[in-house]
């Protein structure tokens, strides 16, 4: 009997799902159109998937060796399965395949079972509470049937009344599994990852994420430009459909592990926002209906069941509720945490800068002081609203040396906003000085400078961004210089991985990079560490953007200081607070991001922390009651210099020997 | 109630706009005072606000203009005229073959003269009675509006005023809201031929950016020379003031007090 | 008595010359005898330094320049030197200088005053032909010092129409006093106050070009008036030199405000009573506002608290006792305790208050940058080195709740004494 049944079983389930990832593509081919090479893609995607994927998943190793068990156990059994019960080859070698596959995917549904019996609160339940159970249903019913394919038990083992019994428990259970394994995947039930997963990987918005044979790791966090001169579409993304196909194949894709919610910063502040639950609001706007049917954490202090949307409906409403809330949105410090632990490898931060795309181009609802901050940055080129002339006045005593003046230097110092902020003074007069002590040939812009138009970007005025940009590369491109090195980070990324879409093209470092150069070659030479015990910040700009975990660690280590590691650091850093312009919108919540993490530093007892970021600095430095100093590398370093350094200087070349004086003064 | 605001027909309102200027970097923007009036005229409810603006058009004054478009407009009407004019004959033809019921404006341009003098030629030339400093716009029934006049150190008036009548907005009434770039892009001007009028009288005058008005110097009417001496020997004001510690609370609260009745703010 | 002063030069010259043998006489008929200050004929103080001093124990003259002397004669001296204020009348004006004062809170106001020494140059410009200074004040005023201001005649108009919010009725009586005296200048105060605007209505109505915003004026014989002026223009950013027009809006500090002498300020009225107009403006008076509503940048008193704040309630208390707006520092709100929008300082709102009282606030440079344009600064603070000390005028150092009660105690315990006054 389940020689009839069991192909037709399996080819139903193979023509309904077909139906259904069919339905479900169109759903996704709402979106606007994305130029993606389909062919290079998909031909790639295994090796996305088994490397960089798996590398994602793999931190959490008993997951990680659960999902290779299961999910290969069950892409293996449901192959083998068409072969040996769909077209009845159960010859040889493949039964036996299909029974250690079968069986590999029941032992990992053990583990799933386990993981789910008492699940972590980042896990989504509802649906996904049965995987297990279905996950079990189909190991081993298929392992069941395959007994006497390959001659374990005998062939009329499931004759008679009680065989037929048997039998019929047997269909039943492989009907549960196809229909939650197979059909599932079309039809939006937890599978639905799998199939949507890979493609989304195949089709994914960012390649360049993903390593390549030739080595080197991927790393692509640059927003993308938004087309501007384009009269038709709206700015940003107003409408579920407004984002691009592949990316509401990406929110697919999503398997609800709540990783992203367990690092965002501003969940664990109790801010509106839990990056699992904007992503499932993105899918319940792709299909339409409401999140009444969401299963994990909400949004700190917003209950389920208030929000709905529909394809074509817009995301936030000008007032009352849609889909998503603008707070939701404007609490993301873009701190790219969440991105870096999902394990689908979804964008989250490039979604929510779409929408505040929308919100801020089109409505003109950036909130808190973002509308005063964009207008400045209009007006006066810099967030404060500062007098552009009065960019220098900090250094009036310096006697930087002038690109306008010199027209070339090896080092381009690009200062930022912070020459305006009296506490970054501070780092920037200490970076000065380290600049003349190892002897390097430097000028600045001055008042040429603008705003790198960081801020602007991530509060979604994508215009003033385009605009400052423009202006800041025709400037750079006056002068000639063999690199950009800057103090800030937020700069630093966007100088160099932003910049080069609209034209830009430059070699940008971190002070901590260049000072680590300038010890290792020798021109700089530190007094030993006399102070307490030290940890590091890890900027998310510098770290997490750009990779770069290693350069303040190797400065702090010449330095002869030991980091204390806080608990959260390298890419799992947890963000200070101040980044995406969230301390402009100023999105209430329960507590303070920069609060939290002078409690982790306050947790490795380090008297002092150290960053490389100006903004990390205010953020850290504007808790109350801290345990903990707030210093910047390069005051650190400056302050360790030795007078040997100086006379290293002075000797190495006439020209630096009136500033190696000058540095002493300031000094 | 409801019904008759229902066939009330829309009040219509027009703001005038120009183009400002910005304290820091003179770059042009939309005029503070300006964008207020926009603002305060897009909260009246069942208003029909429109915006016009005389002046000339150039590729700065455009994209302030267009400020304003992104405050939610599809259209500014332009009355065309050379730089430098008097707008005050274009402006006032306009609002006479347009007659709104409302019209609303900054109390002074961000350029050129700015001597606030154009709402008051205005008002007199179109006989509409003209209220300054306008906070909010309470209601609006029966030709009548009720208006909350804003006086200093955040104190208001009621006010009450026939319509047609021309309003006058300061930097108390409510912010703007922020220009959007995406409808500011997409918004019309729509231009108009309008007859220009020279302004020969700011031709002849001397015009140069601000210096520092020089500080009014304390002086001293001294009958004697030891008074005199004692003003020229005077410590410099400022340099720290008391400082109480060791106090009980009472006596730190009288010193306290002392100083609030000194400077009269206690009511 | 005859309010005329009638000099007698040889008796001056006797008082001045010491040792003319009448010298003690004439001093002693002047009422001055060996007074060592006293009032010269033009308004100079006059000393005689042999009168100061005592003879000391050993028969030499001391003189005691710690000022404690002073008070024997000074007192009389300077008492009679207010009243003997040489007084001026001009009697039969060559012209006339209109000046409408705000009269803010009923009083002349520094503005005002300013604006009367500008209408003083300009009327006594010429010797020969002086003119008279006319000021309109309408409304009940408590003013006294008209004379001091330099003000020959005074219009004072307290008809009910003229009174509260009625710029129709005054202007028309503006357009009455300008027939009736047809004034060479007419100087209006370039004020929120109401000056700006009456002055602007007044040119409008009178169709001549007025200035505004001036704050310089200096005599020009080049210009047809004989002066020419510098104001302000395009929202304070450009200087114009123009002619001075015959109606001007002036700023506070376009001239030095009289203080040497006394004018007549003799009332004058118009010449028929004012006509009834129908005022298209309805004033429905003045609207109560709750301190606590005001927007921060505009409030004039500020109770400010910060992380050192305990007693909530009681701090809330203080302010409305008495009376301030509260404000907060950037830790206050961030803790919970007060609404975003009262955050004083770089990242909230810049206030110009006329007197802040920082509650618990240690002044994060931030928090002072908001605060630097306050007059009056009051820290209470627990930490006498905080850096909000060294920018208060007057700081407390003590626990604050307990200070704040007996401010509200002291303040509760002054109003309890005026009504029991009053």
């Amino acid at each position: 009997m389940l020689d009839i049944l069991l192909p037709i079983l399996i080819f139903a389930a193979l023509a309904v799902a077909a139906v259904g990832a069919w339905r479900r593509s169109r759903l996704w081919r709402q979106g606007r159109h994305a130029r993606v090479d389909l062919l290079k893609g998909l031909a790639s995607m295994p090796r996305r998937y088994l490397v960089d994927l798996h590398h994602v998943v793999e931190r959490d190793k008993v997951i990680s060796h659960t999902h290779v068990a299961t999910a290969g156990g069950f892409v293996a059994a449901a192959l083998l399965m068409i072969l040996v019960h769909g077209l009845g080859l159960a010859e040889g070698v493949l039964g036996w395949l299909l029974l250690l596959a079968s069986a590999s995917m029941f032992v990992g549904s053990l583990f799933v079972a386990r993981r789910r019996r008492d699940p972590p609160a980042r896990l989504s339940r509802g649906p996904w509470m049965r995987l297990p159970k279905s996950l079990m249903a189909f190991s081993v019913s298929i392992f069941v049937i395959t007994l006497p394919s390959v001659g374990l038990l005998p062939e009329g083992v499931l004759t008679g009344a009680f065989g037929t019994l048997f039998a019929l428990i047997l269909a039943v259970l492989v009907t549960w599994g196809l229909a939650e394994m197979l059909v599932g995947m079309g039809w939006g039930g937890p599978m639905k990852h799998a199939f949507a997963g890979a493609l989304h990987l195949a089709f994914h918005r960012r390649p360049e994420r993903f390593s390549t044979r030739h080595g080197g790791e991927g790393r692509s966090t640059a927003l993308k430009a938004l087309d501007l001169n384009d009269p038709d579409t709206t700015l940003g993304v107003e409408k579920p459909s407004d984002f691009t196909w592949n990316q509401l194949l990406g929110f697919d894709a999503c398997v609800q592990c709540g990783r992203c919610e367990a690092v965002c910063p501003a969940f664990a502040a109790g801010q509106p926002l839990n990056p699992k639950k904007l992503i499932q609001d993105m899918v319940v706007g792709l299909a339409g209906g409401s999140d009444a049917h969401y299963t994990g954490s909400p949004y700190p202090d917003r209950p389920v069941g208030e929000h709905h949307g529909t394809p074509h409906g817009p995301i936030v409403a000008r007032e009352g509720k849609a889909l998503v809330d603008a707070e939701t949105l404007w609490s993301c410090t873009t701190c790219r945490a969440c991105v870096e632990e999902c394990p689908m490898m979804i964008e989250h931060v490039d979604a929510i800068v779409d929408m505040r795309r929308f919100l801020t181009l089109e409505h003109g609802q950036t909130p808190g002081k973002g509308a005063e901050v964009l207008d400045n940055l209009i007006a006066t080129d810099n967030p404060g609203g500062f007098d552009p002339g009065a960019r220098m006045h900090w250094a009036a005593d310096l006697e930087l040396p002038l690109m306008s003046r010199r027209g070339q230097a090896e080092v381009l110092l690009w200062l930022g906003d912070g020459a305006y902020d009296m506490r970054n003074q501070r780092t920037l007069r200490a970076l000065v000085k380290i600049m003349r002590a190892a002897g390097v040939d430097f000028a600045v812009l001055g008042d040429e400078e603008r705003d790198s138009g960081d801020v602007a970007r991530r509060l979604g005025d994508e215009a003033t961004f385009q605009s400052l940009a423009r202006r800041n590369i025709a400037t750079l491109d006056q002068y000639r210089f063999a690199r950009i090195v800057t103090c800030d980070p937020h700069s630093f990324h966007v100088l160099g991985n932003e910049y080069g879409e609209l034209g830009g093209h430059y070699r940008v470092s971190h002070h901590s990079t260049f000072i680590g150069e300038l010890h290792d070659a020798g021109r700089l030479a530190f007094r030993p560490w006399k102070g307490g015990r030290v940890t590091y910040h890890d900027p998310c700009y510098l770290g997490r953007y750009n990779g770069e975990f290693e350069a303040p660690r190797h400065v702090l280590r010449a330095l002869g200081i030991e980091v204390a590691e806080m608990q959260r650091s390298g890419f799992r850093s947890r963000c200070c607070g101040g980044g995406g312009g969230a301390p402009i919108t100023d999105i209430p919540g329960k507590q303070r991001i920069p609060d939290m993490r002078m409690g982790d530093v306050q947790e490795t007892q380090a008297d002092l922390v150290a960053v490389g970021c100006p903004q990390c600095t205010v953020m850290l430095e504007g808790v109350v009651d801290s345990t903990a100093d707030v210093r910047d590398i390069a005051e650190l370093v400056a302050e360790a210099l030795t007078d040997q350094t100086d006379q290293t200087a002075a000797t190495a070349g006439e020209s630096a020997q009136p500033e190696a004086s000058l540095a002493r003064e300031v000094a | 109630m409801q019904p008759e605001t229902a066939t009330t027909p829309a009040l219509e309102a027009t703001v005038l706009v120009s183009v400002g200027r910005h304290p820091v970097t003179g770059r042009a923007r939309r005029a503070d005072q300006d964008a207020r009036g926009v603002e305060l005229a897009k909260s009246l409810p069942n208003a029909r606000v429109g915006l016009l603006y005389a002046g000339h058009l150039g590729s700065d004054n455009e994209s302030a203009l267009r400020g304003y478009l992104g405050m939610g407009f599809e259209t500014l009407s332009l009355l065309e005229q050379p730089e430098g004019a008097d707008v005050l004959p274009a402006l006032a033809e306009a609002l006479e073959a347009s007659s709104p019921q409302l019209v609303i404006t900054g109390e002074r341009a961000e350029q050129g003269e700015g001597s606030g003098l154009l709402p008051f030629l205005l008002a007199e030339r179109l006989g509409w009675p003209l209220v300054t400093s306008l906070a909010a716009v309470e209601s609006v029934e029966n030709g009548q509006a009720t208006l909350l006049q804003a006086l200093p150190r955040g104190q208001r008036r009621r006010l009450k005023v026939r319509l047609p009548a021309l309003l006058t907005v300061d930097a108390s009434a409510p912010a703007p809201r922020q220009s959007a770039y995406g409808p500011s892009r997409r918004g019309r001007l729509d231009t108009r031929a309008a007859e220009a009028s020279e302004d020969t009288a700011w031709a002849e005058w001397q015009v140069q950016p601000a210096r520092k008005r020089p500080k009014r110097l304390k002086i001293v009417k001294a009958t004697s020379a030891r008074d005199r001496f004692k003003a020229a020997a005077a410590k410099a004001e400022g340099g720290g003031g008391q400082v109480l510690s060791d106090v009980t609370p009472e006596e730190g609260a009288e010193a306290i007090f002392k100083l609030l009745r000194e400077e009269d703010v206690l009511r | 008595m005859s309010e005329v002063q009638r000099r007698d030069p040889r008796r001056e010259w006797i008082a001045r010359n010491r040792l003319h043998p009448q010298h003690s006489e004439v001093m002693a008929e002047l009422g001055r005898g060996a007074a060592s200050e006293w009032m010269g004929p033009h308004g100079v103080l006059r000393r005689n330094p042999h009168a100061v001093g005592f003879t000391g124990p050993n028969g030499v003259k001391r003189i005691d320049r710690s000022g404690a002397q002073q008070g024997v004669t000074g007192g009389g001296a300077s008492a009679a030197a207010a009243q003997q204020k040489p007084r001026v009348e001009i009697s039969d004006p060559a012209f006339s200088v209109v000046v409408v004062p705000d009269m803010a809170g009923g009083r002349l106001s520094g503005h005002d005053r300013d604006l009367l020494g500008l209408a003083r140059r300009l009327a006594d410009a010429d010797d020969q032909a002086p003119g008279a200074v006319l000021a309109v004040v309408f409304g009940a005023h408590k003013e006294s010092g008209f004379e001091e201001a330099g003000i020959d005649r005074l219009l004072h108009l307290e008809s009910s129409d003229v009174t509260g919010y009625a710029p129709e009725a005054r202007l028309s009586a503006l357009g009455m006093i300008d027939m009736a005296w047809s004034p060479r200048h007419w100087l209006l105060p370039d004020s929120k106050l109401g000056g700006g605007e009456l002055g602007r209505r007044l040119a409008a109505r009178l169709g001549e070009r007025p200035v505004a915003g001036v704050w310089q004026v200096e005599a020009d014989p080049g210009q047809a008036t004989g002066w020419r002026c510098i104001t302000r223009g395009a929202a304070e950013s450009l200087d114009i030199q123009r002619e001075l027009p015959r109606i001007a809006l002036a700023l506070a500090e376009c001239a030095e405000p009289v203080s040497d002498i006394r004018h007549a300020a003799t009332p004058v009225a118009l010449p028929e009573p004012l006509p009834a107009t129908l005022s298209r403006i309805e004033d429905l008076g003045q609207v109560p506002v709750d301190p606590a509503g005001v927007a921060l940048s505009e409030a004039e008193f500020i109770l400010s608290a910060g992380n050192g704040v305990r007693d909530w309630d009681g701090f809330h208390h203080t302010a409305e006792v008495l009376g301030a707006t509260e404000g907060a520092s950037r830790v206050a709100v961030d803790d919970g305790y007060m609404a975003r929008d009262r955050q004083v300082g770089a990242t909230g709102t810049w206030v110009t208050a006329r007197v802040y009282i920082a509650v618990g606030i240690s002044g994060a440079i931030q928090h002072l940058q908001g605060i630097q344009t306050c007059e009056k600064v009051i820290a209470i603070n627990m930490d006498p080195g905080c850096d909000m000390f060294k920018r208060a005028d007057l700081a407390v150092v003590g626990d604050s709740t307990r200070i704040l009660q007996a401010l509200v105690a002291r303040v509760q315990q002054s109003r309890e004494e005026q009504r029991d006054a009053a």
